[in-house]
């Protein structure tokens, strides 16, 4: 799985704890990396993904809808899912404030033995670490 | 400043400039079914 994840694009280095079930990605420092790509990647390699935290800097935006995204370059979106914390943002809507937020893109849903990588993923904010 | 010095500029100036930052951090995964 490591190899595998290590192959995917704006990957710098994948550490793999097997005790604790735990995969670090750490991205390239210019590259662009794909949380849906990883979970696919992960999910190719005959593993599957229980949960998906990244930590992530960007511009808080409203979609076409009117939902709340995390706009991050190089030119990546992520619809966030409304919590607390996300009603806390709501006020750096087009802001040039940059924000830097852990949050859950991905859980498992419970019962379910495969993952369902159809469904949007949606940006839970766990953490919001620094506005800028 | 003609067109020439202005691309001698850009071009020393450049590498100043800080290169963009792939703005996902990290990204933390717990697996199951890994042996």
């Amino acid at each position: 799985m490591k190899q595998h994840l290590g192959r995917q694009s704006g990957v710098q280095d994948v550490e793999v704890s097997l005790r604790d079930g735990k995969v670090d990605v750490t991205p390239k420092q210019d590259g662009r990396i794909d949380p849906a790509q990883l979970l696919k990647a992960t999910y190719d390699s005959g593993v599957s993904v229980a949960e998906l935290d990244m930590t992530v800097r960007g511009k808080i935006v409203k979609d076409a809808s009117g939902n709340l995204a995390l706009q991050a370059e190089p030119n990546q979106s992520f619809a966030i899912a409304p919590n607390e914390l996300s009603q806390s943002l709501e006020t750096l809507v087009g802001s040039a404030t940059a924000v830097t937020v852990r949050g859950q893109l991905y859980k498992k849903p419970a019962g379910k033995k495969k993952a369902d990588t159809s469904v949007p993923l949606k940006l839970l904010i766990l953490e919001i670490q620094k506005k800028e | 400043m003609n067109k020439k010095q202005l691309a001698l500029l850009l071009l020393f100036v450049s590498p100043l400039v800080p290169q963009t930052q792939a703005e996902i951090k990290h990204v933390e995964m717990r697996v199951e079914g890994m042996t």
